[in-house]
Order: structure tokens, then C-alpha cells, then sequence
């Protein structure tokens, strides 16, 4: 395994940086977490006013994207990273993209709930937040498995993504069942579809981060796990 | 929004005098026939590190030993312009060059230790300014090592030769006699240049520390070395400044292409 240890630079600057970096990403991921809670909620609660605030607030998310790349590409330039402090940075810029675009799948959700498109069924409803709430708790995991870098952590949220996917592939069929039965709804039920791949892609999403802080931690691209 | 990260940039353009420590005004350099600066107008902020980065022979050194009129020792050099410092301009005539050069100290690149023991290397400034209180002169002593981190590797021996010292170490013993007689503005022409990789760090870091006190000149011809220590870098070529600006934009989105060419290495 490599050696990682952000604070112990002769540059204390340089340990504050890397330290405030790596908070940054964090503080983003904090704020998905929220996204994506709020977003449960408002389901759960038909609630289109908090499914309105969910789509506004993804544009805080998307600054902070920027800022953390922008800020990337300072440290690069000023303090030429090397070895686990490059593997870092390279981490933490590619989290981030990952992070940014798992705020846009939440958006999406958030989206067909302000607009209240959600079909009338109950089943359709809890499979939602079934699905939504295990795709919660990989979040976490993965922001847990990133703040501490644990790569155990990491390799266990990895897998867990076959889990989503074989849900996704069951409320697919659940979907496309309740489909035929309201075929008046049509649109509504492939905004519907559309959510639940959201659902889908933020596990994939997940799964990448915790890749990353595998390859952060062993130092190697061991992309076939 | 919220704002992730916190960089306090200072437009080098527009400095107020609190936030000045030099001036300089239409400040050309000649040696004999040679114009070696040209029309230099520059604002060099307080309190902070200020690198001169360019090829060899740029012009760079020149400017900084305009500073503390280092220049004037050497013969044919003839110097028009300004240089503000404190409000005054340190080339008017009735400028007292030594008491200028007390305010603005200078550090070369190799360490050059007196061959005297470390405590005499560091009080030999204050000495020449007259003080001889044992007292003061240890609490001076004292004062500059701790600034420069070196009090605790040579407090059991301050009266063996500085020339035991390692390199680094005698590096920062000679910025510790720079620091003994309180300068304003302390300029370091490449002074890592003679150091291993760990000794500049530890000379970079320490460079970091100095600047809540004095405002740092660094000449360097070490882009890195520019990048990683200094708040503020100017690129000087061919006796002109090309670009100066905050550290963070010039290496990382440079306005003009000849800084773009020579930070990528693409020069010449």
C-alpha cells in the first residue's frame, strides 16, 4: 500500500492547501448528500416547493466543481505535485467531476417531482424511494470510504453497486408493467424512467469515486476490480 | 455562493503607499555602453514575497541590487530613475547609502560565513552600527536564529566556527545576520542556488515565515522555486519587465505569450 500523509510537508502552506482541498470536496459531497436527501423527501411528501429548492441549489454544486478545479490546477502549477499528492489531486479533480454529474442525475429526479409528473402508484413510489435510499446509503459510504481513505471501505461500496443495478433492472420491469396499464400517461412514465436511471448512474458515479480512492490509496490503476 | 477557497491577491498595478514597500519609477540601469534595465515602473508589495524569474543575463539581479544600490560598487554603472522607499527616493544624494543597506538587506547565493565563530557572523552588523552591549547583542542573536529556525541547531554552539555549519545551515545563519539589524525589505539573489533539494525547502519555508515581518525579493532563475514561495512574480526580459502580476495567475493563465513561452519552456 502507498504512503499517504497530507501534513507533513515541509511547506506548511502546502499541508494547508492539500488539507483545505481535500475538505472542499467534502463540503460538495455534504451538500449532494443533502441534495439527495431533500429530493426523498420531497417524494415522500409530494413536496414540489422542496423538489423546486433541490434544482435551484445544483447550481451551488456546480460552482463548487469549478472552484475545486480551478484550484487543482493552482496547486499543480504552483507546488508541482508529486507521487500520492499528484495521485490526490488527480483524485479529487476527477471526485468532483463525478460528484457534479451525480447532482445533475439528483436535479433530474428533483425535476419530475417539482413538476409533479410523478404517475398516481403507490408501488411506483416506494420502489422510487426503495431504490432512492439504497443509492443514499452507497453515497455515504463513498464519501466515508474518500474522507478516510479506506480502501477496504471503498472495495465494499464498490460491490455493492451490483446490488443497485439488479434493483434498477427489477423496477425496469416493474415500470414497463405499470406502462402498459396507463398508457395515457405515457410522458409521465418516461420521465419516470428517466429518474430511475438517475438512480442508477449516481451508483455507477459512486462506484468511480470509490475507484479513484482505490487508486489513490495502492498507488495503482487497478481498473478491473 | 459559497466560497470554497480564500486567496488574498493584490493588484500589483494599483497598491496603495500602506500596502508599498518599494517604487520604482522609470528606472533605467547602464553599465558603460551596455542599457542592462529599461523604463522600469514597478509597485512591490509589503509583507509579501516577490520573485524576479527570466533567463540569464535578463536583468534580473541588476534590478534587485538597485534595491540597496548594490550597483553603485561596480565601475561604469550609471542609474536613472527611482527607487521609493519609505517615501524617499534612495538614489536622491543625500541618502546615506550604509544606513539604506541596514534597511534593506541582502543575501547572496552562496552562503558566505565570515571565518569567525556563528554568534560573531550574526552580531557582526550590529557591531559595525556601534552597539557592543553584550546584553543586546544576545538578545539580537537570539532573536535572528529563532527567526530563521536555526536557534535550536546551534544554540549549544554559537561560539564554534560558522563554517562547521552545513550548507543550508549557513544559508539561513546568513540571512539570521541580515535579520539582526531589522531590515524592511530583504533581498535574496538565488539564494538556494548552492543548496540541496531539502535545505530549500526549508530555506522556501522559511522565506514564508519572513514575510509577516519584512517584504521578500527573491531572484531566481528556479521557475518552480518562483511558483512554490512567492505571492507575487515578475518576468523580466531583456532588461524589461515583460509581465508582473499575482503568482497564482501568472503560472497558471500568463497574459502575454513570450511569459507563456518561457514558463512552458518554450523560449529561445
Amino acid at each position: 500500500m502507498a504512503y499517504i500523509e497530507i501534513n507533513t510537508h515541509i511547506s506548511v502552506g502546502f499541508n494547508k492547501e492539500l488539507e483545505d482541498l481535500k475538505n472542499s470536496v467534502l463540503t460538495m459531497g455534504g451538500l449532494l448528500e443533502q441534495q439527495l436527501n431533500d429530493t426523498l423527501h420531497a417524494l415522500k411528501t409530494n413536496n414540489a416547493g422542496l423538489a423546486e429548492k433541490v434544482v435551484i441549489n445544483d447550481k451551488e454544486i456546480n460552482s463548487m466543481e469549478i472552484q475545486i478545479d480551478e484550484e487543482c490546477m493552482r496547486i499543480i502549477a504552483r507546488r508541482h505535485p508529486t507521487a500520492s499528492d499528484l495521485r490526490l489531486i488527480m483524485t479529487i479533480a476527477k471526485a468532483t467531476a463525478d460528484i457534479e454529474r451525480m447532482g445533475d442525475e439528483i436535479e433530474r429526479v428533483a425535476k419530475l417531482i417539482s413538476h409533479s409528473n410523478v404517475p398516481d402508484s403507490e408501488t411506483l413510489k416506494s420502489s422510487m424511494l426503495n431504490i432512492g435510499e439504497h443509492v443514499l446509503e452507497m453515497l455515504k459510504d463513498t464519501l466515508d470510504a474518500f474522507a478516510r481513505l479506506d480502501i477496504m471501505a471503498a472495495q465494499k461500496t464498490y460491490e455493492n453497486d451490483e446490488s443497485i443495478d439488479a434493483q434498477y433492472k427489477d423496477l425496469l420491469s416493474i415500470t414497463i408493467l405499470e406502462m402498459q396499464q396507463h398508457s395515457d400517461e405515457l410522458e409521465n412514465w418516461l420521465e419516470v424512467l428517466w429518474a430511475l436511471r438517475s438512480f442508477e448512474r449516481i451508483g455507477d458515479r459512486c462506484k468511480n469515486v470509490c475507484e479513484y480512492v482505490i487508486f489513490l490509496v495502492e498507488g495503482s490503476a487497478n481498473r478491473d476490480i | 455562493m459559497l466560497k470554497l477557497f480564500e486567496h488574498d491577491k493584490l493588484d500589483v498595478n494599483n497598491l496603495s503607499p500602506e500596502q508599498t514597500a518599494i517604487e520604482v519609477k522609470q528606472l533605467n540601469l547602464r553599465f558603460g555602453e551596455k542599457r542592462v534595465l529599461e523604463d522600469i515602473n514597478m509597485l512591490i508589495p509589503k509583507n509579501q514575497v516577490t520573485a524576479l524569474i527570466g533567463q540569464s543575463g535578463c536583468g534580473k539581479s541588476s534590478l534587485i541590487s538597485c534595491f540597496n544600490r548594490m550597483n553603485d560598487l561596480l565601475h561604469g554603472c550609471e542609474v536613472s530613475g527611482q527607487v521609493i522607499i519609505s517615501g524617499s527616493d534612495i538614489y536622491h544624494r543625500k541618502q546615506n547609502v550604509a544606513t539604506l543597506r541596514t534597511r534593506v538587506g541582502m543575501v547572496f547565493q552562496k552562503p558566505n560565513p565570515f571565518p569567525m565563530s556563528i554568534f560573531e557572523n550574526v552580531s557582526y552588523g550590529l557591531k559595525l552600527q556601534g552597539v557592543h552591549e553584550r546584553r543586546k547583542l544576545d538578545d539580537a542573536v537570539e532573536q535572528a536564529l529563532r527567526e530563521t529556525g536555526l536557534w535550536k541547531e546551534v544554540r549549544d554552539r554559537l561560539f564554534e566556527s560558522a563554517l562547521t555549519l552545513s550548507g543550508g545551515q549557513q544559508q539561513r545563519m546568513v540571512i539570521a545576520r541580515a535579520l539582526a539589524l531589522k531590515p524592511e525589505i530583504l533581498l535574496l539573489d538565488e539564494p538556494t542556488s548552492a543548496l540541496d533539494p531539502l535545505a530549500t525547502l526549508h530555506i522556501e519555508e522559511l522565506l514564508n515565515q519572513l514575510k509577516k515581518q519584512h517584504t521578500v525579493i527573491i531572484v531566481t532563475h528556479n521557475m518552480q522555486q518562483a511558483a512554490r514561495v512567492s505571492d507575487y512574480t515578475a518576468f523580466i526580459h531583456e532588461g524589461k519587465v515583460i509581465e508582473y502580476s499575482d503568482s497564482d495567475s501568472l503560472f497558471t493563465m500568463p497574459k502575454r505569450k513570450q511569459t507563456e513561452s518561457y514558463i512552458t519552456g518554450r523560449y529561445g
